[in-house]
């Protein structure tokens, strides 16, 4: 079985170790043939074996075998990450076992600016090697993550091919700011604002290339990133080639299925018919609908019944009809070796991600090369990364997801079946259904500019639109292209190498264009369609340098320094354009022949005749970071240690560029203390101390904010001629006055191991407290040219508690079993509104939880969590039944107003838990993950839509339509649409589940026509979700149930070669 | 140490290139690459977004941008908000959305969080900030812009103080001081009198091909002065009633006439509410119009609300075009209708037939009663019901040459926010309060003209009640009416008039007399030191 453990780290640091006390020397020397494996006589790829006392060094190939020249006495030290250092005497053949280490206390972690092994971390960092062969669907690198890091929760917006995240480390610090945290990859501090069809900064890399994460979640880990470290860093970075490795050429590929796993229940066209009959029909005294001649239901006076009229004759499954059985494909491929001093790894990947809702799909080529050289005695390394992505997505119309649970299942998907439509359109049936593209739509008489081709159109004020139409009549698809591109020179001085310097330079460029094309059947653009699209373009540049000196006193106490100081330069760019336009069609009276002459100019008129009123759109913005920063580590007895960090960031976006952001941590190895050294069990036990103050401002505060400006009018509709050309000059608001928020963080942190590292875990006991929250509030009138605005009010705290397990349960030659375990506890909650809300009174949260127009559903209150529900308390009778239309009078005036809502729960859970185990017997192997979250609310809006079961519901009869209903609304039989019940607690479930992600079984050969290594696997992901909410899905990132794209179930049939 | 230093200097020199970039700290003084943006301005273009603020939600037409938040765009229009604080909660109109704040409106329940009174202070106030940055920096550009932009930041304030009683004041972008009402009175008789109607241009009526089509002139100053003595009773406790009708009379005999011209059958009253009235006859009138275009100046609120508010999809308003309903594509939303009570003004014993608009006038005897009754009940039994009701077809997008609007979805009637009728109503009523509740024959005579407008029958004489009604029919739905009953003592308090869910319930009850003034909203408390208005 192949290690694939990445070496380049471990390199660097014994360089610079070792580099030191290594001289040359020149005696006879010998051809030295070894073979390097590990206590289950597996070979071990790519360890450093060194002839002691010279630079004399290689690698072990992909057997486990090296060749070397050395001295006859000498000693030969073999190294491996997890493995203890052995040393060997010389000889013409040797054979080397290496006994697990306790391991990972030597681990590399990468921090910011630099990398610590594992046993000096005095923060709270969780370092991530993605289980290779453990593992669910992954498509973007966001998927390896999810469940696997302790503080770390991570919902996915929803089934949608290429779909972004909501990623919050330890709760998020912001109430109205973005909670995201920072992601750096190879060095490159990414903006978090993507581009069209690229949902986030890790949606530009390939997971595969991925080699690790490391998620900086305490402030003595984040504070190096200053005024962007207060949601946690994710640092990421990817695979390289090594120092001696042979050429290796790996192929993985996949091929999944994916499919839908439930609908909501609603009534089937046979159930739909009776129950509008049942609802209008009129009976006689033997209990009999009443019919006239032609059997078409009537009242008593003989008139036919609208909505029984209206009922078409087929029995269709419309969520069925929307969505499909999806094939998607994955394939890398990568090249990596060393030609002579220059490693190398390249690597394509192709992902082909069909969605199952009907038209969506997600396409992606990616790239990425990596060389990292060392010259002059590897004082100088190189480490050069280039990746490039190209994705493009196709989107749908999501109404068309609610639009298929609403729709009337009688009506067919094509053409008109109700007598009532024959009927109503009567000659102008076959016209109507050409203009509908052959979709049945819900029709109401039109009247554009009495185009009479167009007798009647789409009813669009409330009706639903036919869900196929909505896919299919709209084309909307992102084309994106990103390019990352770092450097980064260390260079270890001559004859002075404690001292490094660092330099790393990096560009984000990428670009996204979405393009949309609205059908004249489009119900949603009806007649006029509508084309355009959208660019976005952003230009990201960095320049961090840094100088790092590194001392080891070789004394008595240990002493131990390593310092730290370094400057970045980094700005953003960015600059958006769109537009979108309707055109009058050619039957449209107002349609002008574009190559008829215009009289004025005696020159075509061109199609811009025909463009109906559009706003063109351009956008550009820039902001610059500029920071100097610096860390110093100190250590005693290899025992005592301690961190301070320090950065001053400056950005323009304030007034007041500078701001300092400081943190200190200590750390204890309490088990090198001289009373535990001789308890054998105990392998690791270190306590860690920290505090610090971290910023943010992203997602809050746009880049000009500070300057006095004048914002013009845009676009074609939008000019007041009362003076001149009519031109708007509006006085922008404008806010010298705003700073960062600000958020300090106290971390208490174990680390303990026991029997050599079989058993790991760590704990972390936190507060942080974010103080001048950025939040869009209220200004005093006429102080202000607005009426809110970004001001730093309020404050807000998190306390958690995280614990992760790590056991090996079982480890010999041929049976390896790994379990893994986190658990994370977040309580969240408001501290102070004051100014936001200047009389207490809840604040609602207005971006996307809503009925209606403003009716909302989560609001902002202190003493509560972020985002909590502000709602009714609906009335049960004795039997525990709701009440229809009753809530409770909660402050006893005898009326229900506001004033009677109250706060139940949150969206946010504050347990999460994460559970991953591998076995692996063999060459079989298999691993599962469980992820669990408890006490996350959900609002069912989906269940309240249906609410309403009333015949002047059913039947709009000022709109003419209908809606289909579930069973259990239709159980239920209420007939009210109250205010008060639609904002009832009724609605909002818990939403606790235990899903299982993924489910692996895999089968690992080698020597395969006799070089061909790799394994073959199939994996289930999504495979099951245990939880009492009664929606599709109880993960709702927002808490608000209404209209998402279904996370589909995903078979996956995948390979992995290596020549 | 010799190694040392030999070995550091290289590396300082080294550093202290990469730190020249140091000089990039100079970066962070950035100015803005925003094409949108501009750090200078146009006296004429902040000047057209003083009074754009009135006609349109933002700075992107109907769809775009908003100037103020906490509210849906397209409901944010200042004309939709002044209609909804003033014909609401009042006997002519009712609506039947569920969005937050128009059941509060409608059942006289509003208080310090109504979602839509606190998106119209944040209009007033706003515009007053846009005001007060031309009047700060462009106030030499040209006297009788200064005078224009003076005369929009006084009716800023005084509908601020007519809706919420006490206001910041604040002639700079600057912490305001709150004035009474008494005090902003003063101010504003001042201000009007002494700074705007001098250097204002002469009265004189424009079409909208004339240059200053849109811009307020004298008149303008004349009529909201005579508005403001109108209730100066209601402001401040002392009755003003001569300098009411002075400042009418001024209205009347300048060259605003009412329009008394019909075309293609379209009634001279239906003229001022149509697609064309910038170009026809009509524009005599037009004292203060709002400009909308369909292709060029896009709102929902103003006359789009108007209208398409008014509409359903049963409706029909033209008779020469019997598949349309109010000359757009639509654009029928169907939420406003009237309570009884305004319909009774036209038929007093409620015996409106269920006609189309263009009969309903028939049948009333009136030009002015353009209400639809197809399919709908008089009664509002149920707010949420939109056939309960009648509705009001005044508003539309047909012209009255019969050509095409210029797009089917938006409006190109522009709104007469001020019309010349006010005066003739103002005048007769001061007069007759004057004269102690008698009209006297040049407030008969003053009715009479707007009565004759309207083919309606003409009386010799008219009590006060009969001068409400009056204001009624002729103004019905134009956004003024709260004013009107609060000044005949027919809205807060103790009163013998009662409309369907007045208070709340369906047969009408009275509520208190503190809810003549609307709660400063919760969000403005701090404004006003914490202090609300009594009884909130």
């Amino acid at each position: 079985m192949m290690k694939q453990v990445n070496i380049q780290f471990p390199l660097r640091m014994l360089a610079l170790l070792f580099g030191l006390f290594l001289s040359v020397g020149a005696f006879a020397q010998i051809d030295v043939k070894g073979h390097v494996k590990d206590a289950t006589g597996e070979p071990i790829i790519g360890a450093t074996v060194r002839v002691d006392g010279t630079q004399t060094a290689t690698v072990t190939d992909f057997d486990g075998n090296f060749v070397l020249k050395a001295n006859q006495d000498a000693n030969i030290t073999v190294t491996y990450i997890g493995y203890q250092p052995q040393t060997v005497k010389a000889a013409p053949t040797v054979e080397v076992i290496l006994q697990d280490d306790a391991a990972v206390l030597n681990e590399v972690v990468v921090i910011g600016y630099g990398a610590v092994k594992k046993s000096d971390l005095t923060g709270s960092v969780a370092a991530l090697k993605p289980d290779a062969k453990n593992k669910g669907l992954v498509v973007n690198p966001q998927d390896m993550l999810s469940g696997k890091v302790a503080g770390v929760n991570i919902v996915t917006n929803d089934g949608a091919p290429g779909a972004g995240a909501q990623i919050r480390v330890r709760g998020g610090s912001s109430l109205n700011a973005s909670n995201d945290p920072l992601i750096v990859i190879d060095g490159l501090a990414m903006d978090n604002e993507g581009v069209k069809g690229l949902s986030n900064a890790l949606s530009m890399i390939n997971p595969q290339d991925i080699e690790s994460f490391n998620v900086l979640k305490d402030a003595s880990a984040t504070a190096i990133y200053g005024s962007r470290g207060s949601n946690g860093v994710i640092i990421i970075t990817t695979k390289k080639g090594r120092n001696g490795m042979k050429p290796t050429v790996t192929y993985s590929g996949s091929m999944t299925i994916s499919a839908k796993k439930s609908t909501i229940d609603v009534m089937n066209g046979d159930e739909y018919r009776d129950f509008i009959k049942n609802m209008y029909g009129v009976k006689n005294a033997d209990g009999q609908f009443l019919t006239n001649a032609e059997g078409q239901y009537v009242d008593t006076d003989g008139n036919t019944i609208l909505p029984i009229y209206a009922l078409g004759t087929a029995n269709t499954d419309w969520q069925n009809e929307i969505y499909r059985t999806a094939v998607s494909h994955d394939h890398n491929v990568t090249i990596a070796g060393a030609l002579k001093n220059l490693p190398y790894r390249a690597s394509v990947g192709y992902t082909d991600q069909e969605g199952i809702l009907k038209t969506t799909d997600f396409q992606r080529v990616t790239a990425a090369l990596n060389l990292n050289p060392s010259f002059m005695d590897n004082h100088l390394t190189m480490n050069l990364n280039a990746k490039g992505m190209y994705a493009k997505t196709r989107y749908a119309e999501m109404a068309a997801i609610s639009s298929a649970v609403f729709f009337d299942p009688t009506q067919s998907p094509y053409g008109f079946t109700s007598q009532y439509h024959k009927d109503l359109l009567g000659d102008k049936l076959d016209q109507t259904l050409r203009n509908f593209n052959g979709y049945f739509q819900w029709p109401v008489a039109a009247d554009y500019d009495k185009d009479t081709t167009w007798p009647y159109t789409v009813n669009g004020v409330a009706s639903m639109p036919n869900p196929l139409s909505l896919l299919y009549g709209r084309n909307e698809h992102a084309n994106s292209r990103s390019f990352i591109g770092s450097a980064d020179i260390d260079y270890k001085v001559h004859g002075f190498e404690d001292l490094r310097l660092h330099l790393t330079l990096g560009a984000d460029v990428s670009e996204g264009k979405q393009y949309r094309n609205e059908q004249p059947w489009y119900p949603k653009s009806i007649y006029y369609g509508n084309w355009g699209d959208e660019k976005i373009l952003k230009r990201n540049l960095q320049l961090s340098t840094y100088a790092q000196y590194y001392h080891d006193f070789n004394d008595q106490l240990k002493n131990h320094i390593d310092v730290m100081a370094g400057y970045e330069w980094q700005h953003f760019w960015r600059d958006e354009k769109s537009d979108y336009c309707g055109y009058y069609p050619s039957t449209s009276p107002r349609w002008i022949d574009p190559m008829s002459i215009n009289p004025e100019t005696n020159m075509p008129y061109g199609n811009a005749v025909n463009e109906r009123p559009h706003t063109p759109y351009h956008f550009r913005t820039d902001s610059y970071l500029v920071s100097f920063f610096g860390r110093a580590n100190y250590s005693l007895l290899d025992r005592y240690m301690l961190t301070f960090t320090l950065r001053n960031d400056g950005s323009s976006r304030f007034k007041e560029h500078w701001a300092l952001f400081p943190s200190l941590a200590l750390a204890w190895k309490i088990n090198e203390e001289p009373f535990l050294k001789n308890v054998e069990a105990l392998s690791d036990l270190k306590l860690r101390l920290s505090y610090g103050k971290t910023g943010q401002q992203a997602g809050a505060v746009p880049d000009y904010s500070w300057i006095a400006t004048y914002t013009k009018n845009k676009g074609t509709d939008s000019y007041y001629p009362v003076a001149g050309d009519g031109l708007l000059y509006r006085p922008d608001n404008y806010t010298p006055e705003l700073k960062w928020e600000t958020t300090t963080t106290y971390n208490i942190g174990l680390d303990w191991g026991l029997f050599n590292q079989r058993l790991t875990g760590t704990v972390d006991v936190y507060y942080r407290k974010t103080t001048d929250l950025l939040n869009y509030a209220p200004t005093l009138a006429l102080s202000a040219y607005r009426n809110q605005s970004w001001q730093n009010i309020g404050s807000l705290e998190n306390k958690g508690i995280e614990a992760t397990i790590s056991w090996k349960a079982i480890q010999n030659k041929d049976f390896y079993w790994t379990i893994d375990y986190n658990f994370t506890y977040n309580h969240n909650e408001i501290t102070d509104l004051n100014g936001v809300s200047s009389d207490g009174s809840p604040v609602p949260q207005t971006k996307d939880v809503k009925i209606g127009v403003d009716r909302y559903l989560e609001y902002q209150q202190v003493g509560h969590p972020i985002n909590s529900f502000l709602v009714f308390q609906q009335a049960y009778d004795q039997n525990g039944k709701p009440i229809e239309n009753a809530v409770v009078d909660r402050n006893g005036d005898g009326i229900i107003t506001q004033a009677d809502k109250y706060f139940y729960k949150s969206p946010a859970p504050p347990v999460t838990m994460g559970l991953a185990s591998r076995m692996e017997y063999k060459d079989w192997d298999f691993g599962f993950s469980l992820r669990a979250s408890i006490g996350n609310y959900v609002y069912n809006n989906i269940e309240q839509g249906m609410a309403n079961v009333s015949p002047t519901e059913v039947w709009k009869s000022s709109l003419l339509y209908m809606n289909n209903y579930t069973h259990e609304a239709i159980g239920r039989n209420w007939q009210t649409y109250q205010i008060t019940s639609q904002l009832s607690d009724f609605y909002v479930h818990n939403a606790s589940f235990l899903k299982c992600d993924n489910i692996t079984l895999g089968y690992s050969f080698s020597d395969l026509f006799k070089k061909l290594n790799g394994r073959v696997y199939g994996t289930v992901s999504n495979v099951f979700t245990i939880t009492k909410y009664k929606g599709l899905d109880p993960e709702v990132a927002n808490g608000f149930d209404s209209n998402m794209y279904p996370r589909p179930i995903s078979f996956i049939l995948g390979v992995n070669l290596s020549l | 140490m010799k190694k040392f230093i030999k070995n550091i200097m290289p590396i300082a020199t080294g550093l202290a290139l990469v730190f020249g970039a140091t000089s990039c700290v100079k970066d962070l003084d950035v100015d803005p690459l925003d094409p949108n943006m501009s750090t200078e301005v146009s006296a004429e273009g902040l000047f057209n977004k003083c009074y754009a603020n009135i006609a349109m939600a933002g700075n992107g037409g109907a769809n775009g941008d908003c100037d103020i938040d906490g509210i849906d765009g397209g409901t944010s229009g200042f004309i939709r908000q002044m209609w909804n604080s003033n014909e609401l909660p009042t006997d002519e109109a009712i609506n039947g959305w569920g969005d937050d704040g128009i059941e509060q409106s409608c059942f006289n329940t509003y208080d310090e969080s109504h979602p839509m009174l606190n998106g119209y202070f944040a209009r007033l106030t706003t515009g007053i900030t846009y005001c007060n940055q031309y009047l700060n920096i462009a106030a030499d550009y040209d006297a009788t812009m200064t005078a224009e932009v003076r005369f929009l930041r006084a009716l800023d304030y005084y509908l601020l103080m007519d809706a919420f009683g006490r206001v910041p004041f604040s002639e700079t972008l600057a912490k305001p001081v709150i004035m009474s009402r008494q005090e902003i009175y003063s101010w504003l008789e001042e201000e009007l009198l002494t700074n705007i109607e001098p250097n204002l241009s002469a009265a004189a009526p424009k079409k909208s091909s004339d240059s200053g089509y849109g811009r307020v002139d004298k008149a303008a100053a004349w009529i909201l002065l005579s508005r403001l003595y109108l209730n100066a009773e209601v402001y401040t406790g002392t009755a003003q009633w001569a300098k009411a009708a002075e400042y009418a009379k001024k209205v009347i005999d300048s060259a605003y006439k009412l329009n008394t011209t019909s075309v293609n059958g379209w009634s001279a009253y239906q003229m001022l509410f149509m697609g064309d009235n910038g170009e026809s006859a009509a524009s005599v009138e037009a004292i203060f119009p709002i400009l909308q275009d369909g292709l060029t100046t896009t709102s929902w609120g103003t006359s789009q609300f108007l209208c398409a508010g008014n509409f359903d999809s049963d409706m029909h308003a033209n008779p020469n075009d019997p598949n349309g309903t109010n000359g757009l594509s639509g654009q029928v939303w169907g939420g406003n209708r009237t309570r009884p009570s305004l319909i009774q003004k036209f038929f007093p014993n409620l015996d409106a037939p269920q006609v189309p608009s263009y009969e309903m006038v028939v049948a009333a005897g009136d030009d002015r009663a353009i209400f639809d009754g197809v399919g709908r009940e008089l009664n509002n039994l149920d707010r949420a019901t939109f056939k309960n009701g009648y509705a009001v077809a005044k508003f539309i997008n047909y012209k009255s040459d019969g050509s095409s609007g210029h797009d089917a979805t938006f409006m190109d009637a522009d709104f007469f926010f001020l019309r010349a009728a006010e005066a003739y109503l103002a005048y007769a009523e001061a007069l007759t309060r004057a004269n102690g509740g008698k009209a006297t024959a040049e407030a008969v005579n003053a009715i009479n003209a707007v009565r004759a407008r309207a083919h309606a029958t003409q009386k010799t004489s008219y009590s006060l009640d009969d001068i409400l009604d009056e204001w009624a029919r002729e103004f019905y739905f134009e956004g003024r009416r709260r004013v009107d009953l609060i000044r005949f003592g027919k809205f807060g308090g103790n009163s013998d008039y009662k409309w369907q869910w007045k208070g709340g319930t369906y047969a009408g009850r009275n509520f208190d007399t503190y809810r003549n003034i609307y709660a400063i909203p919760a969000s403005q408390l701090p404004t006003y030191d914490n202090v609300q208005n009594p009884g909130y």
